[in-house]
């Protein structure tokens, strides 16, 4: 009898204490691409939502009208808004358990951004990936699905740390896919707004493409190293090429690992990123289809420790061509007009640091981030007249202040304050774009993360 | 004389067979407290880890010398004793611990027929002809058989 009661209590502990299911590499290569090897479901439900509360506090133009930047997205409409910032459901999983070398993945959007907003989808499909794992060293993927890239953004953002991207994520890795049309800028707007600020008819890329992926992790004693390279259409969640141009992606990870498996295994990784390729876009206002190709590349190295209680993340991107320079601006001008101010061949930069406190004992995460991005960095200068000498470069910083509440594993409570700063660099105040820069200010934002 | 040899034959095979019968013992029975039989026949993964986890806790509990563990395989269980199964780590550390496990040739035979191939096992991996035939004998053996 006392046998019994041993062997039963040890199936309980196990019961309890191993609801962790059997994880993949703990790297985002292999957990978003691969299953566990025989040990995969047919089909495994998940998803998350994210509902969040937002309020920007910038102050209007001297005309009291508003730039995107002073609004909350992706509606543009309002400066304080409750909204379901993401709502995904997916399944994953090996279609054939027995033979466990093909494996699936299929997540859709429900919630409202820049995925499902233009257009006003309903639902989109973001990922619909199949991975073979037959060749050793090169397991290959194809679909749609997310580019290795930066880390803030590659990572499964629903364990991403704040409420909103850095800017230069938000604005040069969640790409904007350009109209297929010449489309006007649009200048700011009073509230409330009467023509709309998002210009874009196509969704954001949200990091993803649609291609094929060869790739694989090797182990090395304490060390893991994952590579990527893949090709894909370069049309983000389009699904099909708009021109004959594909995109290359080339990625390279390397990670020391102290502990753990999964998405927040501890360890220290380096890793370093690029993409080329063209895109098409008619920025000529004569009434005619005549798009041009322009080259866009991005890159970036960075690292990431985390080893609970502190986590420390920096990153260096860069951008060449199509530089976004907002949803009001389709033709990737500021000023089609004139000579400066030109994204189409523009270049940026950006850095962050991140540092997150795991407070021991507590369910409580303190969270500091830093970014600065510099946006058409060696802009073309007005040749002559009163702004002779000047570019567009503007210079964007936000220092953002995190709380994080873990209720459970599976759900926390995001309080986010962002001091914002940016300025055209060559102009004063009030003058040239800080006529409508001046006045952005702080983002207060609240999210709740249920994954489920 | 011939008499003594005899006697001395006889007397040297009796001060022998307590070794011989010792190791006969030895051979059949364990001097285990417990022994247990585990059963995986799901297709679930998280049974996978389940079912290692008993085990493990098992061998905590009592120690690898008194507790006897198989983890019997069959059914779409099977998966857990396939070659590239995620799970191989754990299971060639349990089986460092004494614990065995079975996989049912039956199940082996009819998942080769879908494959197209026979699964390649894990080299830990001992087949026997039925998996639940397997765990009867088992528990014939005095087993418990557990279920996780």
């Amino acid at each position: 009898m006392r046998k019994l009661k041993k062997v039963a209590l040890a199936a309980t502990c196990a019961a309890v204490l191993g609801t962790t299911s059997v994880v993949n590499a703990a790297n985002w290569l292999m957990l978003q691409g691969t299953e566990p090897a025989d040990a995969a479901p047919r089909a495994k439900v998940w998803g998350f939502i994210q509902a969040k509360y937002e309020k920007n506090n910038s102050d209007p133009n001297a005309g009291g009208a508003y730039v995107p930047p002073k609004l909350v997205g992706p509606a543009l409409t309002s400066q304080e808004t409750f909204a379901i910032n993401r709502a995904r459901i997916g399944v994953r999983g090996t279609g054939m358990p027995l033979d466990g070398k093909v494996n699936y993945f299929f997540l859709a959007e429900f919630g409202n951004n820049g995925i499902t907003q233009p257009g006003n989808n309903f639902v989109k499909v973001t990922d619909a990936s199949i991975t073979m794992n037959h060749i050793p060293g090169a397991r290959i993927r194809v679909g749609l699905f997310k580019t290795p890239m930066s880390e803030e953004v590659y990572q499964g953002i629903a364990i991403f740390d704040y409420v909103n991207f850095t800017n230069f994520a938000n604005q040069q890795l969640i790409e904007r896919a350009p109209n297929d049309t010449y489309t006007s800028n649009v200048g700011a707007q009073t509230l409330p707004v009467g023509t709309s600020l998002n210009t874009f008819t196509k969704s954001v890329s949200a990091a993803r493409d649609t291609g094929v992926q060869i790739f694989d992790t090797f182990k090395s004693g304490a060390w893991e190293h994952g590579y990527s390279v893949m090709i894909g259409n370069g049309n983000g969640l389009n699904m099909n090429d708009n021109d004959d141009n594909q995109d290359t992606y080339l990625y390279w990870s390397s990670e020391k690992v102290f502990s753990g498996k999964g998405p927040r295994r501890k360890g220290m990784k380096f890793y370093a990123w690029s993409q080329t390729g063209k895109r098409l876009l008619d920025n000529t206002n004569d009434a005619t289809h005549n798009p041009k190709e322009y080259d866009r590349k991005r890159s970036g190295i960075g690292m990431k420790y985390l080893s609970k209680k502190y986590r420390f993340t920096f990153e260096y991107t860069k951008a060449d061509g199509m530089i976004w320079l907002g949803p009001h601006t389709p033709t990737f001008d500021m000023n089609p007009n004139a000579p400066v101010g030109n994204g189409e061949n523009g270049e940026a930069s950006a850095w962050q640091v991140d540092f997150g406190w795991y407070i021991p004992g507590t369910k409580w995460e303190l969270d500091a981030r830093y970014d600065v991005y510099n946006r058409l960095e060696n802009d073309t200068v007005f040749p002559g007249g009163a702004n002779a000498g000047k570019g567009f470069e503007t210079e964007w910083t936000t220092l953002t202040l995190g709380v994080q509440y873990h209720l459970n594993k599976k759900s926390r409570v995001t309080v986010n304050y962002a001091f914002r700063d940016v300025e055209a660099v060559d102009f004063g105040s009030g003058a040239g774009p800080n006529a409508n820069l001046d006045g952005i200010d702080d983002i207060f934002a609240v999210q709740v993360t249920h994954i489920f | 004389m011939k008499s003594k040899i005899i006697k001395a034959i006889a007397l040297l095979t009796l001060a022998l067979s307590p070794f011989f019968y010792g190791n006969a013992i030895a051979a059949d029975k364990s001097l285990a407290d417990a022994k247990v039989v585990l059963q995986i026949s799901d297709a679930n993964p998280f049974k996978q880890t389940l079912v290692l986890n008993v085990a493990g806790n098992l061998v905590k509990a009592y120690g690898q010398d008194l507790v006897d563990i198989e983890i019997v395989a069959f059914g779409p269980g099977l998966r857990l004793l396939f070659a590239d199964n995620a799970n191989k780590g754990r299971i060639s550390a349990l089986a460092g611990s004494g614990v065995k496990f079975s996989a049912c040739e039956n199940t082996t035979r009819n998942m080769g027929k879908k494959l197209g191939h026979p699964p390649a096992l894990n080299s830990k991996a001992v087949k026997v002809s039925a998996g639940v035939v397997r765990i009867v004998d088992l528990v014939k053996q005095g087993y418990i058989l557990v279920k996780p």
